[in-house]
């Protein structure tokens, strides 16, 4: 057989590519400066285009093309220019200041790595025929790790646009779940979900640059009048 | 076809907004879109009634009793916000709260985005009830939180920022983790036969092969859909957006999302409820239920009585009320299913009206601290006094009013299903959020004030008015067709 057409050539892309979207991802746990992380973004969406279209191919899905190219558009190119243009017009301090130190977040990074896999165990049936249909069984693991480490890089920045940032990444492991669990939702749900994203971004960036101009500071826990 | 125009009218009176000039053109679009969107839900609603559920284009729009009911109620408190707004907002640009840095012209920027951002809300408030898909139900749920933030943020100042931030930072999350429960369901149900494409996440058709679903997604995807739409809800301890957005949001807009939103959050879990119980056994997603909605309610009670703030206290009530309506779906069996029919009716009604009698409260006295308006609301404000004092008996569930009705049988039904420990704490917290609220409230509206006497106001008054006789009205008598329509409702819970 072709290797083009070999699922298990498919397979075995499908996992290194959502292996590099993990190392993205912890990277962006590491990194410390604003601009990096957005551009870690970019190229972790890029990823997923690609994870996706490599889905399309192998199970001829064509309506997985046009989420692929979707999401290519909207968080590969689109959502990171309107953020460096963010960054760029409200002159923070460009460095993340987290909560935790690096190393700690990095090793509770890796933990929650772990509990992706765990949780993902269920899924995996390897009674069933390999094939089309079994492809990509390790994006599961990969995905809940993506959303469980988007929960901690939320609750451990302070600022509010890498909060923002944050949410993004946890959407990214919600959309690499998706496709990787049902070769994509219907296609107009996938499109309903990609609108509420940018404009989600398009909201969120507003209240960041009003928060900016507010409060002097992007720092979300400056923000304590409401209470009780 | 009506389906089509009730999603039709709001979203086109929402273009229109957006490009209209004059508070006239403004406000005349909003009441008459609302006012037809009104009679179009009576429409869907006795058609309901009489055919059974109807759907359009392929089953992409759907509406069984529940999303009438849904509907209906979701369109009435519309229309009466819609007519309170006017001289809510009047009222404001009178006393200048609207003029920002910018003056008068900011005030007019305001005015339209207030009356083009709301048919929006109202327009994804009825579509999450329609759609039959639930991917689509869930980009209308988060379609309302992305309307209604910058209603949060409508008066500009720093609080408000703060309030928006939180409800837009937690309900994102939130409604992420309803997603990821969507696409776990879809994974449940994408070998059965039909579920190809489109119809795949049709609830229609996902309920009537609910016993092949996948047990182990459906068991993940329940967990994160009761997180995600609970926080919707305000279901503790996701509910800390709640007091804020309520407090900061303009008293119209605070009104729909603590009546309306608050039934589209019900309404998303109890359809995700009927799917698992029907896959899994009702044990499983009911105990669920119960810890969560016991835990709001539990949560509710001591911030109720510390509160100095009464719109943030109207907020902790409708924590608790979350509370309770998630609790008789936990609680499960036909008359807790009905029981939470009628509760969520009778709450609409009850919550818009001590809303919006805040509101008035709020105007006449430019402050919501129980401390500084002392007390004498009854002699400065005799309808919007009365008003209050009805809804506030209505909301802590004292006999007779209607609340107490339906939160008797939630704790006949626990106690019928054996479920003793709830029917006790149940009890317990309701006692704790009813001696807050009336300490509170009555200490506001009893006594002298020095303030003088209020107008009267058709515009803010009238809607206070029609909502003081209908929760009165529907504490005794229930209309035939409406009575229908709830039991109807609760057979879709309950089967």
């Amino acid at each position: 057989m072709h290797t083009l057409q070999d699922p298990q050539f498919g397979d075995k892309m499908v996992t290194l590519m959502a292996a590099m979207v993990l190392v993205l991802q912890i990277a962006m746990v590491a990194q410390r400066w604003i601009v990096t992380n957005i551009r870690l973004f970019a190229a972790q969406s890029f990823l997923l285009a690609a994870i996706a279209g490599t889905i399309a191919y192998f199970n001829h899905a064509p309506h997985i093309y046009a989420a692929a190219v979707a999401t290519l558009l909207a968080k590969g190119i689109l959502v990171p220019l309107v953020l460096e243009r963010l960054v760029a017009r409200i002159e923070i301090r460009q460095e993340i200041e987290p909560i935790l130190n690096m190393p700690l977040s990095i090793v509770i990074s890796g933990g929650l790595t772990l509990v992706g896999y765990v949780l993902a165990e269920p899924f995996y049936r390897p009674e069933e025929a390999p094939g089309a249909s079994t492809l990509g069984h390790n994006a599961l693991a990969v995905a809940i790790s993506l959303f469980l480490i988007g929960f901690f890089m939320m609750i451990n920045r302070r600022k509010a646009l890498t909060q923002v940032l944050a949410l993004l990444c946890l959407e990214n492991g919600l959309f690499l779940a998706a496709i990787s669990l049902t070769y994509g939702m219907p296609l107009i749900v996938e499109l309903g979900v990609l609108f509420d994203v940018l404009v989600a971004v398009m909201v969120l960036g507003i209240l960041v640059y009003r928060i900016r101009e507010s409060f002097e500071s992007m720092d979300v826990s400056r923000m304590r009048r409401l209470r009780g | 076809m009506t389906l089509a125009l009730l999603l039709a009218i709001p979203l086109a009176a929402c273009a229109v907004s957006a490009v209209a000039r004059g508070r006239a053109v403004l406000e005349a679009v909003n009441v008459t879109a609302f006012a037809l969107t009104f009679l179009l839900a009576l429409a869907v609603a006795a058609e309901v009634l009489r055919n059974g559920a109807i759907s359009l284009w392929n089953g992409f729009l759907y509406a069984d009793a529940l999303s009438a009911l849904v509907i209906l109620l979701n369109a009435s408190v519309a229309l009466v916000c819609s007519v309170y707004a006017v001289g809510y907002l009047r009222e404001d640009e009178r006393t200048g709260a609207l003029d920002g840095e910018e003056g008068s012209h900011g005030a007019a920027a305001k005015l339209r985005m207030y009356y083009s951002l709301t048919p929006l809300l109202v327009f994804s408030l009825l579509l999450v009830a329609l759609a039959n898909n639930l991917g689509v139900m869930w980009a209308a749920i988060e379609l309302t939180t992305l309307a209604s933030v910058f209603l949060v943020t409508f008066y500009g100042n720093v609080t408000s920022l703060e309030a928006a931030w939180k409800y837009a930072m937690i309900g994102g999350v939130g409604l992420s983790m309803a997603l990821f429960g969507t696409v776990l369901t879809y994974y449940a149900g994408h070998k059965l036969p039909g579920s190809d494409g489109l119809a795949g996440l049709n609830w229609s058709n996902l309920v009537q092969q609910a016993g092949q679903l996948d047990k182990t997604s459906m068991r993940m995807a329940f967990i994160l859909v009761l997180l995600g739409y609970g926080t919707k809800a305000g279901l503790a301890p996701m509910h800390t957006w709640k007091p804020d957005a309520y407090s900061e949001a303009p008293v119209p807009s605070a009104a729909i999302l603590a009546a309306a939103m608050l039934n589209c959050a019900i309404y998303g879990l109890v359809r995700f409820y009927v799917l698992t119980s029907r896959c899994l056994g009702p044990e499983y997603p009911g105990n669920l239920l119960l810890l969560l909605g016991l835990f709001s309610m539990g949560i509710a009670v001591p911030f109720v009585l510390v509160q100095k703030n009464f719109r943030r206290m109207l907020a902790y009530s409708t924590i608790d009320q979350a509370g309770m309506m998630v609790t008789a779906l936990g609680i499960g069996g036909k008359l807790a299913a009905f029981a939470l029919m009628l509760h969520m009716t009778f709450h609409t009604v009850a919550k818009s009206l001590l809303f919006l009698s805040a509101g008035n409260v709020y105007q006449c006295f430019k402050t919501d601290l129980f401390q500084k308006i002392k007390g004498g609301v009854l002699r400065v404000l005799p309808l919007t006094g009365v008003a209050f004092c009805l809804g506030t008996m209505a909301v802590v569930g004292m006999p007779p009013f209607s609340l107490f009705q339906s939160e008797f049988l939630m704790i006949r039904a626990a106690f019928g299903t054996a479920h003793f420990l709830v029917g006790a704490l149940f009890i317990l917290f309701g006692l704790g959020v009813f001696t807050g609220v009336t300490l509170h409230v009555s200490g506001m509206l009893l006594g002298p004030s020095e303030e003088p006497r209020g107008s009267w106001q058709p515009w803010r008054h009238s809607p206070i008015a029609v909502l003081g006789v209908v929760l009165i009205v529907i504490g005794f008598w229930l209309p035939a067709p409406l009575l229908e329509l709830v039991r109807r409702a609760a057979a879709v819970v309950s089967g």
